[in-house]
């Protein structure tokens, strides 16, 4: 008896078009190649992201708090920020539905879509960039790449990574009346800090 | 699951008929489609980003089998379980065993029109396990019992209080609220417990890389992130045709999706998955529920070029004007219309007729799917079936004979402008004249092209006579 995979692999065969007629375009490199903070800023606006910007003689503990006055539980994965709760204590995916704000270095960025990557290797564990409220994300701005194509064939990430997210803004929804939510079910807000 | 053809038009007829529904319904599309044009006009390179979709798209389905071989033996290397399914019942079979052996019984999913295509809620309920949607708009329609009406916006048939009625019952919330941001955080307090104890998390695919063994997925909500992240066991249900080649293409397709599907540069969320986290396991359930033998058929296997992005509903006026759920099928719109004929050619023979072949749907496609010649090409291969209505098949049989003598053609024409002249409305307009329904009949001429002619141009030897002439 053949198995599901012979069977549906044969009748592709039998069934494509000609494959010499249809030749793999080389890749494409289009559009606008610029990759400044400017840039970056502009289309993580629209997306709904913000920048968390210094203020003199603040530590970015004292920001995430200006920002965030009510947060209790903050919790942060890099040195600049001590949060309080140390990242040690959340070893299941479920532990970071307790944490109000996640602090994260992001290893690059895309200007043309204000998007933040991370992977296992920027998380204690994946959950912890969704189940906290909010995000702080620290990225240091020679790490811009300046649209999707040049991130896609310079970044090693994205052949490397077990998993690898793109967030551009926090959570959104439009799905009652058409009416623009952000924080839908993942972080309410997503903050990016220049390093 | 029956053979009678949907009655289109009827269902239609009962969504016309609520007219706050039906001017939202069609401003909301329409207003997506605006947003969507906003975002090709910034780009020059728009035109090029399509082809190069197209390009590759069509590449990849010529050569599937090597790419799906080559993505199998990534995804294993990486630690991905790959399963084949031939339909929907073995696909269903396959993640109900495997839930079965994590002994799972609460599944959270993400949404995936190819799980509606497989019909996989009721057989999993069957066998104990709750599944619950965590889309905002998937979890509308599950908790109404309907199918999505749209690909990207579920439940955008709906307005404010009639989530607010559906949240009431489920949610136990106030019926009366009307402000969409209050029931938004109704679905976040509710989903969250359900995502934390989920045993399991269940997944699409937007994209599939062969290169890398990669799946991608793309949401808003991050809904997909917490059903994948949380649990520790994440099943991907994915069709055959969604491969590209290389990690590199998918700068194309980033940048079309999103912008072509809701007029925003990206999905809020881009996932890329490769391989399980930490202590967790991955599936990929790989669906060809059809989609091999499409592949085959030379006037419509370009339709498996399809992204889902839904820009082709939102520009449809048939579709704006009639509701998704008028199509009675898990793919609605022009793209359904394709597509839904070739899962069962009698059951949706009606849709492709839903369309006036206006070309709009073509001209908006990111991925360059001649949707309305393959409406068109649906209806000749419908007709060579006899999967045609008695009236129009009539109409059409007395039409060609007419149209085929001219000396009857001209003597009907005559006729029917003393009839429609002369006769009673209710002679004029019934059910053996489909055209008069919600329109009114030409009106009557005093002159037909014919007779006009023959007066002016057959006798006017001169060539002032000539309207061309004249100035």
């Amino acid at each position: 008896m053949s198995t599901a995979r012979d069977e549906i692999l044969q009748a592709l065969r039998a069934n494509r078009p000609t494959p010499e007629n249809h030749p793999l375009p080389p890749v494409a490199t289009l559009g606008d190649l610029d990759a400044s903070r400017e840039r970056f800023i502009t289309s993580l606006r629209i997306l709904g992201g913000d920048v968390l910007e210094p203020v003199e003689g603040e530590t970015l503990d004292q920001a995430i708090l200006r920002r965030h006055p009510d947060a209790k539980v903050i919790c942060s994965n890099v040195p600049e920020a001590k949060g309080t709760l140390p990242v040690e204590k959340v070893k299941t995916p479920q532990d970071a539905a307790a944490i109000d704000v996640t602090v994260v270095r992001a290893p690059f960025g895309i200007a043309e879509m204000g998007s933040i990557f991370l992977s296992e290797a920027q998380l204690p564990i994946n959950s912890f960039a969704h189940l906290g409220q909010h995000i702080v994300v620290l990225l240091a701005a020679d790490q811009l790449t300046a649209n999707m194509h040049t991130a896609y064939q310079e970044r090693p990430e994205f052949k490397t990574a077990n998993y690898g997210v793109l967030m551009s803004g926090p959570s959104a929804t439009a799905d009652i009346q058409g009416v623009l939510i952000r924080g839908a079910q993942g972080v309410r807000s997503l903050s990016v800090w220049f390093t | 699951m029956s053979d009678k053809p949907v009655n289109h038009a009827r269902a239609a007829e009962h969504f016309i008929e609520d007219t706050p529904h039906l001017q939202f319904h069609d401003e909301r599309l329409w207003d997506m489609r605006q947003k969507r044009d906003a975002q090709m006009h910034i780009l020059p390179e728009w035109q090029e980003l399509r082809e190069e979709a197209s390009r590759i798209k069509e590449h990849t389905l010529s050569r599937l089998p090597e790419y799906l071989e080559q993505f199998e033996t990534n995804a294993r290397k990486n630690g991905i379980h790959v399963h084949w399914a031939r339909d929907g019942a073995e696909h269903n079979r396959i993640v109900g065993e495997i839930l079965k052996a994590h002994n799972a019984r609460n599944l959270i999913k993400s949404k995936s029109m190819v799980t509606e295509e497989c019909d996989m809620r009721p057989y999993l309920a069957k066998q104990g396990v709750t599944v619950t949607e965590t889309d905002l708009g998937e979890r509308i329609q599950q908790l109404d019992d309907q199918l999505p009406s749209h690909i990207v916006v579920p439940a955008v048939h709906k307005l404010t209080a009639d989530v607010a009625k559906i949240f009431a019952k489920d949610y136990h919330t106030d019926p009366n609220i009307r402000d969409p941001h209050l029931l938004a955080e109704a679905q976040r307090q509710a989903a969250r417990p359900v995502i934390l104890h989920a045993d399991a998390g269940m997944t699409g695919g937007n994209f599939v890389v062969a290169e890398t063994g990669t799946f991608v997925v793309c949401t808003n909500e991050g809904n997909a992130d917490l059903s994948a992240t949380v649990p520790n066991l994440h099943i991907a249900t994915i069709g055959i045709e969604r491969l590209v080649p290389r990690m590199a293409d998918m700068g194309v397709f980033i940048r079309l999706l999103s912008r072509s599907a809701l007029g925003s540069p990206i999905t809020q969320y881009t996932t890329h998955f490769r391989g399980p986290q930490k202590g967790g396991e991955m599936h990929v359930v790989l669906v060809d529920n059809g989609r091999s033998a499409r592949l085959g058929m030379e006037d419509f296997w370009t339709s498996l070029k399809c992204i889902r992005c839904g820009a082709c509903m939102n520009t449809c006026p048939v579709y704006r004007r009639s509701g998704g759920l008028s199509y009675g099928a898990v793919y609605s719109g022009p793209i359904g219309a394709i597509i839904d004929p070739t899962f069962n050619e009698r059951k949706y023979s009606t849709l492709p007729y839903a369309s006036t072949l206006n070309g709009s749907c073509t001209n908006v496609c990111p991925v360059k799917i001649n949707i309305h010649e393959q409406l068109y090409k649906w209806r000749r291969v419908l007709v060579q079936h006899h999967e045609m209505p008695f009236v129009k098949r009539e109409i059409m049989h007395m039409a060609g004979k007419l149209m085929g003598q001219p000396r009857m053609y001209r003597a009907a024409i005559k006729a029917t402008e003393v009839s429609l002249s002369t006769m009673p409305r209710f002679v004029l307009y019934n059910w053996l004249n489909p055209w008069g329904k919600h329109r009114e009949n030409p009106h009557p001429v005093k002159q037909t092209f014919n007779d006009w002619y023959r007066k002016n141009r057959k006798t006017a030897a001169t060539p002032a006579a000539a309207p061309e002439t004249k100035k």
